[in-house]
């Protein structure tokens, strides 16, 4: 886990990249909640999403979920070879397993999500 | 500090559109009221309910539920033919103990209806896989009945007298409860099948088993199968015990309760391209 990604509360990951766009995927967290996963839908490049809103969904044996934009802007690239290999997700949700790049309206929107630390201790509460 | 309640309404039958919307409003509800909230109910006449990412084209592909009406869902799984069960939808919020993760309310659920019917003389267990499962949805069979998810709830199959099925054969036993969720940004809404009986409406493939077409006479009579409504006390006092929570049945349909709500929503799942999204 990069010490400069941000989370949403949702579980959302983004990790701001050096040509300015923002790298955006679901911790490892989220896809362990989730267990098995079969079938996953994502934006089409292009579309403008707002903070909080749904870009994608994603379905495991039991549940479907949406995916969650950490922060509003772009969407200029998408992973569309992760739908055909879900197990990606699992074995390395920070780097291979990344869904979507976003550019981002303001980047400084990222400065109001959770840190590491914070985030972690997220998932410490709702463990228990 | 009072103890935690757990809110039901049984609600009398409506049509898939209603239906389906009446559970997304349940699923906010249950924000509002920061509890788990329970609503039991039929339908009106026999629906098929597609699960959020199957194939619209493998519905209109399966000749056994040629005609009948269909929704699709907001939740996962497999299509399911409804009008000879007893369809339920739970909401609680993520902060709840059950709504952390997907198997924590499954099993929660399954679990006590599992005991239930052992409270009725009905034997059935909870599917457990022998090793992890690797599924895709393509490989997924259609109905959510011949799906097998680890907490499905199971008929045990030893003195049955129904021949057995291609997944009985396989060592599977008939699933009798199946349950999805949708994971909304604050809220789970569960929804779950009771198969009672088979249904006649449809045929080949589609017509699943329930209890009591599984039960045999001698050891489970017609006379002492559960009555749904025995069924279900039994099953929210299990709930209850399980969560430390009072049950509150609610006067009224919820459907009705939050009218204009259910049906701003249910315009949604009437559109053609709602169903037709997959």
């Amino acid at each position: 886990m990069a010490a400069e990604m941000r989370f949403a509360k949702s579980h959302e990951w983004i990790r701001p990249e050096a040509d300015g766009l923002a790298t955006v995927g679901i911790s490892s967290y989220a896809v362990e909640a989730l267990t098995d996963l079969v079938f996953m839908q994502l934006p089409a490049v292009g579309k403008k999403v707002k903070a909080g809103e749904s870009i994608g969904e994603i379905e495991s044996v039991k549940a479907v979920s949406d995916l969650y934009a950490p922060v509003s802007g772009e969407v200029v690239a998408v992973n569309t070879a992760l739908p055909g290999q879900l197990e990606t997700l699992g074995k390395d949700p920070y780097n291979a397993g990344w869904i979507v790049k976003i550019k981002p309206d303001d980047p400084a929107e990222m400065a109001g999500l959770l840190d590491r630390t914070a985030y972690e201790a997220l998932v410490k509460s709702q463990s228990h | 500090m009072a103890a935690p309640v757990i809110h039901v309404w049984c609600d009398d039958p409506a049509d898939g559109p209603t239906n389906m919307a009446a559970d997304e409003v349940l699923a906010g509800e249950s924000l509002r009221r920061n509890a788990l909230l329970v609503r039991l109910y039929c339908w009106e006449t026999t629906t098929i309910s597609l699960g959020a990412f199957q194939k619209h084209e493998d519905a209109l592909a399966a000749a056994e539920i040629e005609g009948l009406p269909l929704v699709r869902r907001p939740s996962g799984g497999g299509a399911i033919v409804h009008g000879s069960d007893l369809t339920y939808a739970a909401a609680v919020p993520k902060t709840h103990p059950w709504g952390s993760s997907p198997q924590a309310l499954y099993d929660a659920l399954h679990e006590a209806l599992v005991r239930s019917l052992a409270g009725c003389g009905v034997d059935a267990t909870l599917w457990r896989p022998s090793q992890p499962v690797s599924v895709h949805a393509n490989d997924e069979s259609f109905f959510c009945f011949d799906r097998r998810a680890s907490g499905d709830v199971i008929f045990r199959p030893a003195h049955t007298a129904e021949p057995a099925s291609s997944a009985a054969q396989a060592g599977r036993g008939h699933k009798i409860m199946g349950s999805a969720q949708r994971r909304l940004e604050g809220a789970v809404l569960q929804h779950g099948s009771l198969l009672l009986r088979r249904n006649t409406d449809v045929g080949g493939r589609a017509a699943h088993p329930g209890i009591a077409d599984l039960a045999v006479a001698e050891l489970v009579g017609a006379a002492a199968l559960p009555g749904t409504g025995q069924l279900v006390d039994h099953w929210l006092a299990l709930l209850a015990a399980e969560s430390r929570a009072d049950v509150v049945r609610e006067s009224g349909v919820f459907r009705v309760l939050r009218s204009h709500e259910v049906a701003e929503q249910a315009a949604r799942f009437r559109e053609p391209r709602w169903t037709a999204r997959r």
